[in-house]
């Protein structure tokens, strides 16, 4: 499949939507013909992408970040107290 | 598609992988077949109709006709004209009645690009892993992390929705509707939407709604605008703003805040995954995204225009709230035009009032790995409900108490979101670079360039206001 999205239909959903005609979404396998594997609601349950290594370059990155953050938010605490404490 | 190099951090968990392999010719389709929730029913439908219109427009060159695209159009467009909310419109506003027609009409439209670019990556990450933000930043980087993702998200989220109860109480105020009437009203506007317990009807009425922010459109042509001076800031991005240039810095936050905001990451990631969308439907998903940040971007401009007689006539805006820009503009649009305005202000209270609140109930949903989709009855997902609900009616009680410091809030929010943001968009390029989780999706050259370069402008941009903070001296402030 292209990144960019133009693929061709798959053809198992594709021969849900012309075939059926009173989709019967009580039958399993015409619910599990229209989803990709992982978009059951049970198949996310029981699988996960799990954790990533985090390098030094990443973990500096989202530390620094954090940090700019938190500092800018009691910046505008102050600006906010003076904007509000400031004679109109 | 590749496969994950290390097992999950669970080793009940069987590890994900990006994959477009069909449910039912998965090797574990049997046990799935037994396992089927209403959740999958309902998406199972939207995915039908769906590859229905695929197959009967499939000479159609244009994202496989227009079917597809009225079926596919949604978290986009939503997620634009619900950041299009009552205190960016009302950032918007200030903008046209302290700096008329100029540099801010141009800058708006970039604001936009930037959203664009930011928001077209939730689209391939949800519709290539099928989970949610919030799950995917507490899958990959951790708890700790995540807590620290979710603490953002949370106490933007909150302050916002309070100054859309605020929108909505001020736009419905001009009419002399009374503010428990207008909030207590909303919040069944709210309750309404979510009661379909279904995605697609939930989209729909949201979407109805939000066609609203159109308003500002009528109010702008009203308000007679000089289309000449617009075509010259459009091309020269001239004249450049005068005056303070901390009140200009601020604006210039404000009117980032009102594009980019961390809970717009959440919710449309989250809002692609519930409707169902696949890799296949990238293409539709970024001209969902690429409409909804065209027509927000026309209304923001409308509503410059509309407040630029304020410019015009010297008058001072710098302490309106919302209805107060409404009645000081009917002199100059008339009863109908100001009428529009604060019908405008208090629509886009209402559409973000619903969004963002779903919003903060997708994402904690995901973290505590409950139910979390609009196609969940109420019974089955009740945490999820609650939430959405007990936000919105939290914020709701927030705007009622009488001196509650509510300039407080609307003074901060889009600063606040405009500095949560860098944090939130390196978990975002992370995640989108992230070959374990997006295969052959993962950003390129040119994504990642942009992703880092509207990450460093936001910094720079929270950098310059936190100088300014310091030394207010240095920029007049």
């Amino acid at each position: 499949m292209k990144p960019d999205g133009e693929t061709p239909i798959q053809d198992e959903r594709e021969l849900a939507a012309k075939t059926v005609t009173h989709l019967n979404l009580k039958d399993p396998g015409v619910v599990l013909s229209l989803l990709e594997a992982d978009q059951v609601v049970a198949a996310k349950r029981q699988s996960r992408f799990g954790p990533r290594k985090l390098s030094v370059e990443v973990r500096v990155l989202l530390w620094g970040l954090r940090i700019y953050v938190v500092v800018m938010l009691i910046l505008v605490v102050v600006s906010v107290y003076r904007a509000i404490s400031a004679p109109y | 598609m590749d496969a994950p190099s290390k097992p999950p951090h669970d080793s009940s968990y069987r590890p994900a992988h990006p994959t477009t392999e069909s449910a039912a010719g998965s090797a574990s389709a049997g046990e799935l077949a037994r396992l089927i929730t209403h959740e999958d029913v309902d998406r199972a439908r939207d995915r039908w109709q769906v590859a229905r219109a695929r197959w009967e427009g499939r000479g159609s060159k244009l994202f496989g006709g227009f079917g597809v695209l009225w079926l596919l159009i949604g978290p986009g467009v939503l997620v634009f004209l619900g950041e299009n909310d009552a205190p960016s419109m009302l950032s918007y506003s200030a903008t046209g009645a302290r700096f008329g027609i100029g540099f801010f009409v141009p800058f708006v439209i970039l604001t936009f690009l930037v959203g664009f670019i930011v928001q077209e990556m939730t689209v391939r990450l949800g519709a290539v892993t099928h989970r949610g933000h919030a799950e995917l930043i507490f899958d990959r980087f951790g708890r700790f992390w995540g807590f620290f993702s979710m603490a953002d998200l949370v106490l933007g989220n909150f302050l916002t929705l309070v100054t859309e109860f605020i929108g909505v109480r001020a736009g419905l105020g001009f009419f002399g509707i009374r503010p428990n009437v207008a909030v207590g009203g909303s919040l069944l506007i709210v309750l309404a939407a979510i009661a379909t317990g279904r995605y697609w009807t939930w989209e729909r009425i949201t979407l109805g709604l939000a066609v609203f922010n159109g308003l500002f459109v009528p109010a702008a042509l009203l308000a007679h605008p000089d289309w000449h001076a617009t075509a010259h800031a459009l091309l020269t991005w001239k004249p450049l703003p005068t005056g303070s240039r901390y009140d200009i810095l601020l604006l210039i936050l404000a009117d980032i805040g009102a594009t980019v905001t961390p809970w717009m990451l959440f919710f449309q990631q989250s809002a692609v995954v519930d409707k169902g969308m696949q890799p296949r439907d990238v293409n539709a998903g970024r001209f969902d995204t690429m409409l909804g940040a065209l027509l927000a971007s026309i209304f923001a401009i409308a509503a410059i225009l509309a407040t630029t007689p304020l410019f015009h006539h010297g008058i001072s805006a710098g302490n309106f709230e919302a209805a107060q820009f409404a009645e000081a503009l009917q002199p100059w649009i008339g009863h109908v035009g100001a009428s529009l305005f604060a019908l405008g202000i208090f629509e886009a209270g209402i559409v973000a009032a619903i969004t963002i609140s779903t919003s903060s109930a997708y994402a904690f949903g995901e973290v505590l790995q409950t139910g979390h989709s609009l196609n969940r009855p109420i019974r089955d997902a009740w945490p999820f409900y609650l939430t959405l609900l007990g936000s919105a009616c939290a914020a709701a009680a927030l705007v009622l108490i009488p001196k509650f410091p509510l300039e407080f809030i609307v003074l901060t929010v889009n600063v606040i979101a405009v500095l949560a943001m860098p944090p939130a968009l390196a978990f975002l390029l992370l995640l989108v670079n992230d070959r374990e989780v997006m295969g052959e999706y993962v950003n390129g050259t040119w994504a990642n360039v942009a992703g880092v370069a509207v990450t460093i402008l936001l910094v720079i941009a929270g950098l310059g206001f936190g100088l300014a903070t310091v030394f207010p001296k240095w920029l007049g402030g």
